[in-house]
């Protein structure tokens, strides 16, 4: 068997397994094809800052709510304190909502944006 | 606990993260099996991998710990922990894996056409590296001096030298194995004992009530600005670590990585319900803990205290071994990671160059280990969110969602983020833990700002330097890949 020397490629990575093909090709040469592609971005971007500032809102209200509401974090539900409970447990349903949510919004977005493009 | 107990798990720890090191050598040819695992490998598992990587000393120890020292405050740094990869799935997950770079100076390279810019990232990158893995090694002398008795430094250097050998061995290929491998050993070596102590105490006729409101250090809880900051810090900082972000170029498409993320999330609410769980029954049942400072050893200790004989020193092997999978996960994820960068900037990217900047990523920080004393292993780890959440994520973010990014903005922006959170962080050190005031302890809240906006100013100051190549990156990054055929 023989040697053979291996070097990295640098970041110019192929797209895995030939399976998937970037379709940029296609769209940046156009006038079109560029406003499609900001619109995109613009609309990705407008769903994760709704998604992100919704978690972070319920975050803020569910942190102000055991701090301030009077006797609320001393509350017991089944003999556990409802900080505890609120803090521990009930936050992560919330995280994976929001990011399931996500995921099938932005989905979405580009699903929209194919159908752009290849209306054309 | 007898000393053998801590050995053999130990042991028997290393030696299964070897063999599926050696395993994968057969499988791990080329230079791309040893940078990203050929990225073939599939969402449930690379998840897997996600969450053994990512769980570290500080989630595996430390939350407990911290939990048993502050109650209710230490709650938010899971609740951080997590919601720090909601942020990434929203904001970096998909387009970073389509940027096809294999690390974040590569992806910073090629958005800002900069040589300069990718050596300004290298060199952060690796301080976030060599700054993270030096609490994994506390973490590992810790374990080994409560467990066996053995002096500190035996703990550290085993990990150290375990994880140079799997890397050199078999790269990202088999790394990955031992990654969703180690997942679910963390996962086991924590639930079993909680669940079996709750059993015990329903048996005893002592249901598992709530929390008593102990403080056993008599601290006073943390103020507002201090819970905000650290949040601050985890949300942003996650996205930022090198280790994490290698991790999305193993999926095969932009859709995947989401689809891994949400995976992710999902393992890690399951995870840090028994740290919590075990935090909550050590301020019940082993306060004293805290009081001699050994709170970071309660999940190790919990077992053998509260069940004791045989089946605790049982519970108790799995405790540690599980402890060092999360040692040997994260050290060698970060080893990993460093490599790729170190070994494509000094040595060219050649397989034999990826082995000897493995070596060199393992071993610098096993120094800087040696030099400094273990701190609370979740705090510590909470300053090196604040610095990544202070240098990468700024260049991170801007450059994935804002066009008018420069090479100079992204500079000046991560050296000022480096300075005043780095410069926090020592002043925080030589005033003494405890004694430094809220703002120098948890810089986050007032760093990350102040680097988004020197990164913002910068560039729109040098608004001629954006590259020529924008449009095209920029496309790059959040266009989907041409589904063919074969998908849905």
């Amino acid at each position: 068997m023989t040697r053979v020397r291996v070097t990295a490629p640098r970041q110019s990575a192929a797209p895995a397994s030939g399976r998937v093909v970037h379709s940029h090709e296609a769209t940046e040469d156009s006038d079109a094809g560029r406003i499609f592609v900001r619109s995109l971005i613009r609309s990705q971007l407008r769903l994760a800052l709704v998604v992100a500032c919704g978690f972070l809102v319920i975050l803020a209200v569910l942190a102000a709510i055991l701090v301030y509401g009077p006797g609320v974090a001393e509350t017991r539900v089944m003999g556990i304190r409802l900080d505890w409970l609120a803090l521990g447990v009930g936050i992560y349903p919330v995280i994976g909502l929001s990011a399931w949510l996500y995921n099938r919004a932005a989905a979405r977005n580009e699903a929209r944006y194919r159908d752009l493009v290849e209306d054309k | 606990m007898s000393p053998a107990v801590g050995l053999f798990a130990f042991l028997a720890v290393s030696l299964a993260t070897a063999v599926i090191g050696f395993y994968g050598l057969r499988v791990s040819r080329t230079t791309s099996d040893f940078y990203v695992a050929s990225r073939t490998v599939p969402p449930w598992w690379n998840a897997s991998a996600i969450g053994g990587e990512y769980l570290s000393a500080a989630s595996f120890l430390g939350v407990a710990g911290l939990i048993l020292l502050s109650g209710t405050d230490a709650l938010w740094f899971p609740v951080g922990y997590t919601a720090g990869y909601l942020m990434l799935l929203l904001f970096v997950a998909a387009p970073l894996r389509r940027s096809g770079a294999y690390t974040i100076p590569d992806f910073t390279e090629a958005r800002l056409d900069s040589a300069l810019v990718r050596r300004v990232t290298s060199l952060v990158v690796v301080a976030v590296g060599w700054l993270y893995i030096v609490p994994q090694l506390h973490g590992a002398a810790l374990t080994i001096r409560i467990t066996t008795g053995l002096p500190s430094w035996v703990g550290s250097t085993a990990v150290v030298a375990v994880v140079c050998l799997t890397v050199v061995a078999g790269g990202m290929r088999s790394i990955t194995f031992v990654q969703a491998f180690q997942y679910w050993l963390k996962l086991t070596a924590l639930a079993v004992p909680v669940v079996f102590i709750l059993l015990v105490l329903a048996g005893n006729g002592t249901p598992p009530q709530a929390p008593l409101p102990v403080n056993p250090t008599g601290q006073a809880a943390a103020g507002a600005y201090q819970n905000i900051s650290l949040l601050v810090a985890l949300l942003f900082g996650t996205l930022g670590l090198p280790h994490v972000l290698v991790r999305f170029y193993t999926n095969p498409d932009g859709q995947s990585a989401r689809r891994t993320t949400l995976i992710v999330l999902g393992l890690l609410s399951v995870f840090y319900l028994f740290p919590t769980l075990s935090g909550a029954l050590g301020r019940m049942f082993a306060p004293e803990l805290a009081q001699s400072g050994q709170a970071d050893a309660l999940i190790l200790l919990l077992p053998g205290k509260l069940i004791g004989g045989v089946a605790g020193d049982l519970l108790s092997a799995l405790v540690v071994a599980g402890a060092f999978a999360a040692f040997l996960s994260t050290t060698s994820g970060l080893v990993v990671s460093l490599s790729g960068v170190i070994s494509q900037d000094l040595f060219g990217g050649s397989v034999r160059g990826f082995r000897l900047a493995a070596v060199m990523a393992a071993v610098v920080p096993l120094g800087f280990a040696f030099m400094t004393d273990t701190l609370a292993l979740a705090g510590s780890v909470g300053l090196v969110f604040a610095f990544t959440a202070s240098t990468i994520c700024p260049v991170l973010l801007l450059g994935i969602w804002w066009r008018g990014l420069t090479d100079f903005g992204a500079i000046a922006g991560m050296v000022t983020g480096a300075l005043l959170c780095g410069g926090a962080m020592v002043a925080g050190t030589l005033t003494g833990a405890g004694n430094a005031s809220a703002w120098l302890a948890q810089p986050a809240a007032w760093s990350v700002p102040a680097a988004f906006a020197v990164t913002v100013v910068v560039s729109i100051a040098t608004r001629n330097r954006v590259p020529a190549s924008v449009n095209r990156v920029m496309s790059r990054l959040h266009v989907p890949e041409r589904p063919v055929a074969t998908e849905r």
